[in-house]
C-alpha cells in the first residue's frame, strides 16, 4: 500500500522516542497501575486539549487532580475496601458537572440539586450564604474491593463523552490485598490480590478503559455551540484506550508531549506471571476487547468476583476455585479470547503465558550443548526432574529441546514487524535488514491485544491506531517493575 | 550464547524429511512425510493428514516422533493456503446493478484459497484472482500437528498494492509470536513466496482464522473463516448414543448429532468498491450494508448447489460455504458460531428451537462431569473475535423449516433489497 511508508514513519517516530524512554527510565512499564491514592481527593472539572494519534486534537472536559491541568481519563482513585472516601467536585465550566460512582452507595453535599446527584456550578451564588453552590462533597465508603467506573451526572449524553470519566480501584483491605502462598512452587513469594484470596493474585495489573469520541461533537462545544450538538447523530472515529490511540498507548506514563493524556497501557510480563486486566467498558459503545497470545479468565464482573463461593470476604478460601494457566481462579471464572465489554460495565480477568504444549522449545535449547545452555527444566535444582511447567526456568518441560518445525523463509522474502527479533526464540535477538524490527529490546514476545471491531483499529480514518496497545512476554529475569 | 550455531543445528533436524528452503521468491509447500506428485488430498477433505495415507514419506515431529513411532492420539495434518484477490456476488438479485436484475452485486474481495496437492510451481498461475469468501473451513483434531503453509500469489486487480499476508489463528493458546500472524508483532509473507505455521493442537473447540496484516482493510475485505477443533472425546467410546462432541466433557453432554460452523461478517459495498477502483479506502465511514452467514445473505445462505456459488466477473466458484442447517427430528445440532464482523455486534436466535449455550471461546463452560455452567438461552450476542459453542436439541420440536436470523433486524437485508441478509434455515426432517 502507499500508505505503508508513511505509516511506518509515524509509527517509527514515535515508537523511536518511546523505546528510548523505556531503556533509559528504571520504572519504565506498568506493574501497578498509576493513579492517585485517597481517601481524600479534590477534583476540578477543566477544559483542556487532548491529542489523537492522527495528529489531531480534541476539546477537552475532565476531571483535574486539584490544581493539575485537566486529564482523559480522569485521574485513576486508588482506594481501600472499607476506607471512607471524600471526593470534593469543583467545576471552571461554565455548565454544571457533578461526579456519579457506580457501586457505591454515595452521599452528596454542596452544590445543587440535579436528577441523579447533586451538580457544582463554577462559582459560589453570594447571595446564598448557607449554600455553596461551586463545591459538592462526596462521601463513600467502598465496602467490596474491584474495578468501578466513575463519570458526570449531569447531561452525561454530552459531559461523558467530552471526557468527564475515569477509574476507581479498590484495592482489599490491608490484610489480604497482598500474600504469601498463592505460588505453589514458592509458597513465600508474596502477591497482590484484587479480591483478597489467591483467586484473584497477580504479578502485573493493568487498567483497560475504552472509549471513543465523535470529534465533530468536541468541535461544536469547543467554538461555543453546545446547543447544535446532536448525540443521537454520534459517529466515533477516534477509539482510545486510557484516553489515548494507538499506537500512543504505548508512550510512557506522563508522557511530556501528552501532557493531559497521562496513562499508558503497555503490559510486560514474563512465562509464568500472573497479569490482572482491569477493563472498564467508560463509552457508549460495546467493544470486544481480545487478547492475542492465550486466553484470559474473566473472574470479575462489575467489581463482583464470579464464584459461587459465598464467603468471598474476608475469609482467604480456596473453595469455590478452579485451575488456570497458572495458580487458581474463581469457579464461575469465564475464559474468553474476547471480551464483549459492554458500555458502564467492568471486568476483571487473569492472564498468564507458559508457552504450554507449543511442541517446541521456545528458548532454542541446543541438547547437544548444555554447558551453554544452563537452563534444563530442573526446577532450579541440579538433577531434579520437573513435570509441567517449571516456575524457575519458566519453561514448558516436555518441550524442552525440541527443535524448531519448520525450514524458515528466506529474509527477502518477509515483512517485519517493528516488534520482532529477528528471531523465533524468546530471548533471542537475529539479523534483520537495516531499519527493521528494533522495537525488542529484550527479545520478548509481542501480542497485540485490541478491539476487534476492525474499524476501532483507526485514528479518524488513518490505520494503524486507535483501541490497540500490546503486551510483552518478555524473556524469564528482565526486570518488570 | 551462540544462538547462530544452535538455529542451525536444529534447522537441520527440522528439516529431516523436508526439501530444503528456496533462496529466492518461490511458492515453496512444507509438510511432514509430503511426496511431491505421488501424494494428494485422495478424499477430498481439503488437508493431507497423514493417518488417511495421505503423507508417505519418512519425517521427525519436533517432539522426536517418527512415522512409525508417532502415538495412535497422534497425526499430522498440512495444508497449503494462498492469499490473493477475487469475487464474490451479494445476494440482492433483485436489485439492478447496472445490468438487470438477476445477479446480486458484485464485489472485489482480498481473500484465501485451499492450494493442498497443487504443485509449487503451478500454484501462482492456479490462483491468482481465484481467491474464496470465507476462506476455506479448517477442521482439525485435537493432537493433530498442523503445518500451515501460505503463500501470498499477489493482487491481481491491485497492481500497485504489495501487501504481505499471514494468519491468524485466532483463540491458539499460548501461541508464539512467530507462528501468530500478527504482522507487528513478527513476520508476513510477500508476493510470490511462502510462510508455513506450525500449531501442536491440544484445545478443542471453535475458533476462527484470519489475515492480520492491515487487518482492518483485509478483513473487511473478506480474508477470514471457520477454525474447528474436535475432542481427542471423539475417538473414545460412545457417551449417551453420542460419538461426536463439543468437548472432552466426559459425560456426553456436549455430545450432537449433527454441526455446522456459522461465521458472522458483513461487507461495506463502498469500501470493497474503493479498493477495487483504487480510491482512498474509507475507514472512518465504514458501514456494513451486506450482512452476512458464511460469506451470503439470505437466500444464498440455504443454496446448496455442490460446488458452491460463481462470481459474474471470472465464473470461478468463489464462495463455497453455505450456512443451511439440516437435521433430523430429535437430533441435538451443533452450531459452531463465531464472529468476525469489523464494526458491529449481532445477536443470533432462531424461531423456536431453545439454545444451549455449552462453550465460549473455545473453552467448555464449567469444568467436565459439570453441565451446571450451560447457558440455556434463545438468543446469543457476539461481537467481532468472539464464539460460541450453541447446541439446538430438536426433541420435541415437530418436522419444519426455522430460521436462525439476527434480531439486529435491520441487517436482515441485502443492501437496498429488504429480504435476506444475516439468515439462514434450521430444516428439520420427520
Amino acid at each position: 500500500m502507499d500508505k505503508t511508508k508513511k505509516r511506518f514513519r509515524g509509527l517509527t517516530g514515535m515508537l523511536v522516542a518511546a523505546t528510548l524512554l523505556l531503556l533509559l527510565l528504571p520504572v519504565c512499564a506498568l506493574a501497578a497501575v498509576n493513579g492517585i491514592p485517597g481517601p481524600t481527593f479534590t477534583l476540578t472539572v477543566k477544559t483542556d486539549h487532548i491529542s489523537t494519534a492522527d495528529g489531531s486534537n480534541l476539546f477537552l472536559w475532565g476531571y483535574a487532580d486539584g490544581t493539575n491541568r485537566a486529564q482523559y481519563p480522569g485521574p485513576t482513585l486508588i482506594v481501600t475496601q472499607g476506607q471512607p472516601i471524600t471526593v470534593t467536585l469543583k467545576n471552571q465550566l461554565d455548565v454544571p458537572v457533578s461526579i456519579v460512582f457506580a457501586g457505591q452507595t454515595v452521599t452528596a453535599s454542596g452544590g445543587i440539586p440535579g436528577l441523579l446527584t447533586r451538580e457544582a456550578l463554577k462559582n459560589d451564588d453570594p447571595g446564598t450564604l448557607a449554600v455553596d453552590e461551586s463545591t459538592v462533597t462526596y462521601t463513600f465508603t467502598p465496602t467490596e474491593p474491584g474495578t468501578y467506573l466513575y463519570s458526570s451526572g449531569t447531561d452525561p449524553h454530552l459531559q461523558v463523552q467530552m471526557g468527564l470519566l475515569g477509574a476507581l480501584i479498590v484495592r482489599p483491605s490491608a490484610a489480604t490485598a497482598t500474600m504469601p502462598g498463592c505460588d505453589p512452587t514458592d509458597p513465600t513469594r508474596v502477591m497482590a490480590t484484587a479480591y483478597g484470596d489467591c483467586r484473584s493474585a497477580y504479578d502485573y495489573e493493568t487498567l483497560f478503559i475504552l472509549t471513543e469520541t465523535d470529534p465533530a461533537l468536541h468541535t461544536l462545544v469547543e467554538l461555543g455551540r453546545i446547543e447544535e450538538v446532536k448525540t443521537t447523530e454520534f459517529f466515533p472515529v477516534n477509539w482510545f484506550i486510557n484516553g489515548r490511540g494507538g499506537p500512543d498507548t504505548l508512550a510512557p506514563y506522563k508522557a511530556s508531549w501528552l501532557p493531559t493524556q497521562p496513562y499508558e497501557c503497555f503490559t510486560r510480563t514474563t512465562p509464568g506471571d500472573r497479569v490482572l486486566l482491569r477493563i472498564v467498558g467508560a463509552g457508549r459503545d460495546s467493544h470486544p476487547f481480545h487478547t492475542h497470545g492465550n486466553n484470559m479468565d474473566v473472574i470479575a464482573r462489575d467489581g463482583r468476583l464470579l464464584t459461587t463461593d459465598p464467603a468471598i470476604q474476608p475469609a482467604p478460601s480456596l473453595t469455590a476455585a478452579r485451575a488456570a494457566e497458572v495458580g487458581v481462579v474463581p469457579d464461575l471464572a469465564v475464559s474468553n479470547f474476547t471480551n464483549n465489554t459492554l458500555p458502564g460495565a467492568t471486568y476483571d480477568a487473569i492472564y498468564a503465558w507458559t508457552g504450554r504444549n507449543l511442541g517446541w522449545d521456545v528458548y532454542g535449547h541446543d541438547l547437544a550443548n548444555p554447558a551453554l545452555d544452563p537452563a534444563i527444566c530442573d526446577g532450579g535444582i541440579p538433577g531434579r526432574v520437573v513435570n509441567g511447567f517449571d516456575m524457575v526456568t519458566r519453561e514448558w518441560c516436555a518441550d524442552h529441546g525440541n527443535p524448531f518445525p519448520v525450514a524458515r523463509t528466506d529474509i527477502k522474502d518477509l515483512t517485519f514487524g517493528q516488534f520482532y527479533s529477528g528471531s523465533p526464540f524468546l530471548g533471542s535477538a537475529g539479523a534483520l535488514p537495516p531499519g527493521e524490527g528494533g522495537f525488542n529490546p529484550n527479545a520478548g514476545f509481542f501480542f497485540m491485544w485490541h478491539s476487534h471491531n476492525e474499524k476501532e483499529l483507526t485514528n479518524n480514518d488513518i490505520f494503524p491506531g486507535g483501541m490497540l496497545t500490546m503486551l510483552v512476554v518478555e524473556p524469564p529475569g528482565t526486570p518488570i517493575k | 550464547m551462540n544462538y547462530g550455531k544452535t538455529f542451525f543445528r536444529l534447522l537441520l533436524v527440522a528439516l529431516l524429511g523436508m526439501p530444503a528452503v528456496p533462496a529466492s521468491a518461490e511458492v515453496f509447500f512444507q509438510c511432514p512425510g509430503y511426496v511431491p506428485l505421488t501424494d494428494r488430498d485422495a478424499n477430498s477433505d481439503g488437508v493431507l493428514r497423514f493417518r488417511d495415507g495421505e503423507l508417505s514419506g519418512p519425517f521427525t515431529l519436533p517432539n522426536g516422533f517418527t512415522r512409525d513411532t508417532l502415538p495412535a492420539d497422534q497425526d499430522v495434518v498440512c495444508k497449503h493456503l494462498v492469499a490473493g484477490d477475487g469475487f464474490v456476488n451479494m445476494a440482492d438479485k433483485t436489485v439492478d446493478h447496472g445490468a438487470g436484475t438477476g445477479v446480486g452485486k458484485l464485489q472485489y474481495i482480498f481473500g484465501f484459497a485451499n492450494a493442498t496437492g497443487t504443485p509449487d510451481p503451478q500454484v501462482m498461475s492456479d490462483f491468482m484472482l481465484r481467491m474464496e469468501f470465507p476462506a476455506p473451513t479448517i477442521t482439525l483434531r485435537q493432537r493433530d500437528h498442523f503445518y500451515l503453509t501460505l503463500s501470498n500469489v499477489g493482487m491481481v486487480m491491485r497492481p500497485d498494492l504489495f501487501d504481505p499476508h499471514s494468519v491468524h489463528y485466532h483463540g491458539f493458546p499460548n501461541a508464539s509470536a512467530i507462528f501468530d500472524g500478527e504482522p507487528m508483532s513478527s513476520i508476513s509473507i510477500n508476493m510470490g513466496a511462502s510462510l508455513t505455521y506450525y500449531y501442536n493442537n491440544v484445545e478443542p473447540g471453535t475458533f476462527m482464522y484470519h489475515c492480520h496484516v492491515e487487518a482492518t482493510e483485509h478483513m473487511q475485505m473478506g480474508m477470514l473463516g471457520n477454525l474447528y477443533v474436535t475432542p481427542a472425546q471423539d475417538a473414545g467410546p460412545a457417551i449417551n448414543g453420542f460419538t461426536r462432541f463439543a468437548y472432552n466433557d466426559e459425560d456426553g453432554s456436549t455430545g450432537y448429532n449433527v454441526a455446522y460452523p456459522v461465521q458472522i461478517h458483513n461487507f461495506d459495498p463502498n469500501f470493497h468498491d474503493a479498493s477495487m477502483n483504487v480510491q482512498p479506502l474509507p475507514f472512518a465511514e465504514m458501514e456494513d450494508l451486506y450482512p452476512m452467514l458464511n460469506g451470503r445473505g439470505y437466500p444464498d445462505t440455504v443454496d446448496t448447489t455442490p460446488e458452491g456459488l460463481a462470481n459474474s466477473e471470472t465464473g470461478n466458484f468463489s464462495q463455497k460455504v453455505n450456512a443451511l442447517i439440516t437435521a433430523v427430528r430429535g437430533d441435538r445440532i451443533l452450531l459452531r458460531i463465531s464472529s468476525l464482523a469489523t464494526t458491529s455486534f449481532h445477536t443470533l436466535t432462531t424461531t423456536g428451537i431453545p439454545m444451549l449455550v455449552v462453550g465460549k471461546d473455545a473453552r467448555k463452560l464449567g469444568p467436565p462431569n459439570d453441565t451446571s455452567q450451560y447457558i440455556r438461552t434463545n438468543s446469543i450476542t457476539l461481537g467481532g473475535g468472539e464464539a460460541v459453542d450453541v447446541i439446538l436439541d430438536t426433541l420435541g420440536i415437530p418436522a419444519g423449516t426455522y430460521f436462525l436470523y439476527t434480531s439486529n433486524v435491520y441487517h436482515l437485508n441485502n443492501n437496498t433489497e429488504e429480504y435476506g441478509g444475516m439468515m439462514t434455515e434450521i430444516r428439520i426432517v420427520p
